[in-house]
């Protein structure tokens, strides 16, 4: 399956999942918010010209899965598109670290930003496919900076470009409750080298899976 | 460094030295930019060494007795003592012995005597820095005297630890731990050695310090979704949001005061410095006279100026106004601490993980390397 049919499929499970959320709710609750609803569907924005949308017709006609129940695709209706409030609990109590799975879904960042560049998308859109398909596990980001800025500095924009990664997750329907942050600033290092080369590499945002002990 | 950026740096500080220095002068020091030429006669060994130390930080130079306008001669006893003469009238402006505790300190009593009869003010040779060193593998909190001597590990978690700030008045500290395998903030009593866990909220708990009149604490939370600056009671209690940008803020200080905070955020697309009332409102710009990348705010104790950090490839140290106006690069280096005179400031120089901490007197310039220290050291907070 390629990249944008995995979008594409991520985007109309999310509205799936999203109609069938909402359906139950009481009638005077307040729509989800702008970023979840129309066609501003999870993953939307990701599309280059609304191809892979999950537009009229499409969303009427899609039948849910019978193997994926709607609480399961992770959308949270009372936090979807509003808050991107951390989760309070310890994501891993628990749980095992597995820095495997995604080893090879590293994102990288331009100096000095927290921006998702547009080369990365489809290394988070499969973290998200990944995630969504398996319910049991929570993820930690760590966030990472070259050495060229300060100390504090850095730490805080290592969280900035993990939180970034994380907005990016639920956004395409991943639940926020599932995701956490850590942010390392300059202090882990991928490449110990003094140029733009170990640079570019230190600038990055990595994903910890973290699955119970019996399914590692 | 570089060669080319150190000499771009020479040249920025030779270009704005004048103007600036005869401001500063005149309204922090009241004393001559120029160093004070001091002889220094009659000692040997760790207390010479102790004094040539002391009195070039605070800006003396230890020449001939010819040339000097005071001198600083040794007594007879086993103890440290001096008697300080002024060259001109030869008249002596005290004559003392110091007996109790070590060489050191007796040396550096001495000399913290010499600074306060020359220059009105008091020394600091006798205060303790913090900071972070790798020395050993993971990177750990050391406390150590100012000059680096009797440097101890405060930490032993085997992880990263980092940003420490002295709780004021105390033998205290806050520092961010990894310990959790996440930052964390702790405070750490060094004299107990009891420690508990202020922030460990998910996200980033970074950039603790505590208000200068030991109330409340400023902090980087990530918790709401982004970084932002929070307040809290000194126990960690009564936690306020003070900035709510989708942007990165860090490295909040505080007016001495207790009312303002000054940090960082990249609010506008670069970093700059902003003050914000303690007890919550607007965040405002600093003028920074168009530097850009501004980072690690530091206020001085009498309330006068704000150090910091350009970051722009190569690290320089920055003074401002605390009310804002023209920045003035002072040299090299990056995270200033204020001593409590207002005077010096320790700093971290050097790249590429062999960085050290040096000491910088910023009316006459000059930067000693602070040299007891192995380990590539930085973040250093001075005591006060």
């Amino acid at each position: 399956m390629n990249c944008l049919t995995k979008l594409g499929l991520i985007a109309l499970l999310a509205v799936v999942a999203i109609g069938s959320g909402c359906s139950k709710k009481p009638k005077n609750i307040t729509p989800i918010p702008n970023g979840y609803s129309g066609s501003a569907a999870p993953g939307s924005d990701l599309s280059q010209g609304g191809a892979l949308r999950g537009g009229p017709g499409n969303s009427g006609r899609f039948t849910q899965p019978t193997d994926t129940a709607p609480r399961e695709l992770g959308i949270d209706p009372s936090k979807a598109g509003g808050s991107n409030e951390l989760p309070s609990g310890n994501l891993r109590d628990g749980k095992i670290e597995d820095r495997e799975t995604f080893k090879g879904n590293t994102v990288y960042f331009e100096y000095d930003k927290s921006a998702i560049k547009s080369s990365e998308l489809a290394k988070i859109a499969a973290v998200a496919e990944h995630l969504i398909s398996r319910a049991d596990a929570s993820l930690a980001v760590e966030g990472h900076c070259d050495e060229r800025g300060t100390e504090e500095y850095n730490r805080s924009l290592s969280e900035r470009r993990a939180l970034s990664i994380r907005e990016r997750l639920v956004n395409l329907g991943v639940s926020a409750d599932r995701v956490t942050t850590e942010a390392f600033g300059e202090d882990k290092p991928a490449d110990l080298g003094h140029d733009d080369s170990a640079w570019s590499k230190n600038r990055r945002g990595e994903f910890i899976l973290l699955v119970p002990p019996s399914l590692k | 460094m570089k060669l080319p950026s150190l000499l771009q740096a020479m040249a920025i500080c030779a270009a704005v030295l004048p103007a600036f220095a005869a401001g500063f002068d005149a309204e922090i020091s009241g004393q001559a930019v120029k160093s004070i030429p001091i002889a220094v006669t009659g000692y040997t060994g760790e207390a010479a060494q102790v004094l040539k130390f002391d009195l070039e930080v605070l800006g003396f130079d230890v020449v001939p007795a010819a040339k000097a306008q005071f001198e600083l001669k040794a007594g007879a006893g086993s103890e440290v003592q001096g008697t300080l003469i002024d060259t001109g009238n030869q008249h002596p402006l005290f004559a003392r012995s110091y007996p109790g505790g070590s060489v050191r300190s007796q040396a550096h009593t001495l000399s913290d005597d010499v600074v306060k009869a020359v220059t009105g003010n008091a020394g600091i040779a006798r205060t303790k820095i913090a900071y972070k060193s790798d020395l050993g593998g993971a990177k750990e909190v050391y406390v150590s005297d100012y000059d680096g001597a009797n440097a101890f590990r405060a930490t032993e978690d085997r992880s990263i630890t980092a940003s420490p700030a002295w709780v004021p008045g105390r033998l205290a500290l806050l520092y961010t731990s990894y310990k959790g395998g996440k930052p964390d903030v702790y405070s750490h009593d060094l004299t107990t050695g009891a420690r508990s866990r202020v922030f460990g909220f998910n996200g980033l708990n970074t950039s603790a310090t505590v208000s200068p009149d030991g109330t409340r604490i400023a902090v980087i939370l990530s918790k709401a979704g982004s970084p932002d600056l929070w307040v809290s009671k000194i126990d960690g209690t009564n936690l306020r949001q003070l900035t709510t940008t989708k942007e990165s803020e860090s490295s909040p200080c505080w007016s001495p005061d207790s009312k303002t905070i000054c940090f960082v955020s990249n609010r506008d697309g670069k970093a700059a410095l902003y003050t914000i009332s303690a007890g919550g409102g607007e965040m405002r710009k600093l003028s920074t006279g168009g530097i850009l990348n501004c980072t690690e705010p530091d206020w001085s104790p009498d309330g006068k100026w704000i150090a910091f950090t350009r970051a722009a490839g190569e690290f320089t140290l920055y003074v401002v106004p605390a009310g804002g106006g023209d920045a003035t690069a002072i040299t090299a280096g990056e995270d200033p601490s204020w001593a409590r005179n207002s005077r010096t400031i320790v700093f971290t120089r050097g790249r590429d993980r062999a960085r050290r901490l040096s000491l910088l007197d910023v009316p006459t310039r000059r930067v000693k390397d602070v040299n007891r220290i192995s380990g590539s050291c930085s973040q250093p907070s001075w005591a006060r």
